[in-house]
């Protein structure tokens, strides 16, 4: 590695706290892989390794059919503090 | 026998008694097709992340339970029947590793109802005891985003 790194060095949360599962009724533990906007976060952002990735987006989009997390946020339903609902 | 969980969710517009005699009702297709309820967890009234049939809200409620597979068709169509669900999510626990984790659902939520006093508001007290187990309680370091 002769060229400098160009971004931080990523690291999964989840492999770091030994996540073997996620509850999707546990909403507010979502919020680190969701964007304001309520998006799944891609793992070139949060640093998610492929397996956590896997079991997250599963649980956000059980989470979502469930109505705990919304699918969408227009801008007619934006609000100006995002994930006020999901402590 | 296979390991189930239901989240069910019913219309607010309904009086108390009329919502807990719905859950009765749904607990008894469950029971009356073979399955064995393990515990229940009243999540209780919450607001909806988006509209359901013009519901901004309703009552959560998780059951879980075990049942022989081949009942799940019949316990969802008898489910789609009733018009006072809003919505249900049924999860499957397959994996060893998923079982595990349905019996460390199951004891907690017998934990909580057996604790009711203390847990009179039980959406907003949950939260506390869920936090060291499923997830990061990630501190909401935003720089992700920030990128």
């Amino acid at each position: 590695m002769s060229e400098k790194r160009k971004y931080k060095k990523r690291y999964c949360k989840y492999c770091e706290s030994k996540v073997d599962f996620m509850d999707y009724k546990d909403a507010g533990s979502l919020r680190f892989s969701l964007s304001e906007r309520y998006k799944i976060m891609p793992r070139r952002l949060t640093g998610n390794c492929k397996r956590h990735q896997d079991m997250i987006t599963i649980v956000i989009k059980r989470a979502r059919a469930a109505a705990l997390v919304p699918y969408t946020v227009t801008r007619k339903t934006v609000v100006s503090a995002p994930f006020e609902n999901l402590r | 026998m296979r390991h189930y969980e239901n989240l069910v969710i019913v219309k607010p517009t309904l009086t108390a008694e009329e919502i807990q005699a719905n859950i009765q009702a749904i607990e008894d297709i469950i029971t009356s097709n073979g399955g064995e309820i393990a515990t229940t967890n009243p999540m209780g009234m919450r607001k909806l992340a988006y509209p359901i049939n013009k519901n901004e809200r309703g009552y959560y409620h998780v059951i879980y339970y075990s049942v022989a597979p081949s009942a799940i068709t019949e316990i969802e169509r008898r489910f789609r029947i009733n018009e006072e669900l809003l919505r249900f999510v049924t999860i499957k626990y397959d994996t060893n590793r998923e079982i595990a984790a349905w019996n460390h659902l199951v004891s907690k939520a017998k934990k909580a109802a057996e604790a009711p006093a203390k847990t009179e508001a039980p959406v907003a007290k949950e939260e506390a005891p869920e936090a060291e187990v499923p997830a990061t309680e990630a501190p909401a370091t935003e720089e992700a985003a920030a990128e």
